[in-house]
């Protein structure tokens, strides 16, 4: 995972959490996170280098490129209710593939939180590199289509959410390609016309994904789960226990008004990233 | 608001709810009846468990299947078929328990599994 917080969201904090769920939910104890000096200071105080110990055993920690942070600047919300523009930093999510140590990587966003073993599947799996274009929305009757392609007429969006790799030759060229684009992103984005300023990685790794398939769309294969996502729109309830959340989510005709849903047992995304701190406690506990 | 319009929101709400809930539990389920072995994924259906007994039927032992990828995957038919026969009616046994259970809620909180407070 890479964790960089900006003035508001507290990512490594995401990350240190979504790391517990890991270790409880698939067993899996290498677990490696990103950071920079000031998102571990900041946990360091509030949550203790003890118990960020406890659930990551390898820490890197790297300096942030600030131009890069005053440039690439999002909207967050936080429900329909409330909303900011923050800086998203996630300039070095394509250095995962030389920063990795192991030879088998499940690359995950902090947000993503582990609520099954389901990921386990990808361990010895025949496909080198796997990642989801598929996903569902956890209301079924809630559709966006901006999300299937980089623009109406482009090409399959993968999500960067959520990448298995193995350290094989092809992979590597892979990863080349997304810091090509990360690096050139003004070309890429005449050539492949995705929308807004922005940078992001499901871009370059769809980009990627779109080359390295010999310019074949969907040519790199899905993972073997589906990619479950809310949308930044929707609240987090409570925590009921490791594997199981409950969900306000939006109505889509009816802006400001939700309706609860219990997840439970599958992986999901989760876009409001102020729902998950607020219930981090929660979480940690249960 | 009249107490019968509210009564419809309130039933329409339950609706909402149920059936969200409903497809959850289809993607549960349909989630852990996927299974890896020897670096392929099968989706543990009725054709797939069907296919594997006609092979040992058959008596063949190691053979190559198609995986959700169909990409071929050497299983050894026996194994395979024990793993994938016991997982199935696992889950769904749990299925058939949570969706009963759902069946029977007839208020929000019931369905969500949660007391009258929201705790």
């Amino acid at each position: 995972m890479f964790a960089h917080n900006n003035e508001e969201i507290d990512y490594l904090r995401l990350a240190i959490l979504n790391a517990k769920l890991i270790q409880k939910n698939t067993g899996i104890k290498n677990i490696t996170v990103v950071t920079d000096p000031h998102s571990l200071k900041h946990n360091e105080k509030t949550l203790g280098k003890k118990f960020i110990k406890s659930a990551i055993n390898n820490l890197i920690v790297v300096e942030k490129d600030k131009k890069f942070k005053q440039k690439n600047i999002r909207l967050y919300k936080d429900t329909s209710h409330a909303s900011k523009y923050l800086p998203f930093y996630n300039v070095n999510r394509c250095d995962a593939y030389d920063i990795s140590p192991y030879d088998e990587t499940i690359l995950l966003d902090a947000d993503y939180l582990i609520l099954s073993d389901t990921l386990n599947h990808c361990w010895g799996h025949n496909n080198e590199l796997m990642m989801n274009w598929k996903f569902q929305d956890i209301m079924y009757e809630r559709k966006d289509p901006t999300l299937d392609r980089l623009y109406d007429m482009g090409i399959t969006m993968y999500w960067a959410t959520v990448v298995y790799f193995r350290k094989t030759e092809y992979v590597e060229s892979f990863f080349n390609i997304v810091k090509h684009v990360r690096n050139n992103p003004q070309y890429y984005k005449d050539l492949y016309k995705w929308q807004g300023t922005l940078y992001r990685n499901d871009y370059s790794f769809s980009i990627a994904a779109h080359m390295m398939s010999g310019f074949v769309d969907k040519g790199i294969p899905q993972l073997p789960t589906t990619l479950y996502k809310s949308f930044d729109t929707d609240d987090i309830h409570s925590a009921v226990d490791k594997n199981t959340i409950i969900m306000y989510l939006e109505k889509p005709r009816s802006p400001g008004d939700f309706m609860l849903t219990k997840w439970q047992g599958i992986d999901l995304h989760i876009m409001n990233k102020w729902a998950i701190n607020r219930i981090s406690e929660e979480l940690l506990d249960a | 608001m009249s107490t019968r319009l509210t009564k419809a929101l309130e039933f329409a709400n339950y609706r909402t709810t149920l059936n969200n809930q409903q497809s959850q539990l289809k993607a549960k389920t349909q989630s852990l009846l996927s299974y890896s072995i020897n670096g392929g994924t099968f989706t543990i259906d009725l054709t797939l468990i069907t296919f594997c007994k006609h092979l040992i039927d058959d008596g063949q032992t190691d053979v190559v299947l198609l995986d959700i990828y169909n990409n071929p995957i050497k299983v050894n038919v026996e194994t395979f078929y024990e793993e994938i026969y016991s997982r199935y009616f696992e889950v769904t046994n749990d299925y058939y328990v949570e969706y009963e259970k759902l069946r029977k809620a007839r208020k929000v909180h019931k369905v969500l599994d949660l007391n009258e407070e929201g705790k």
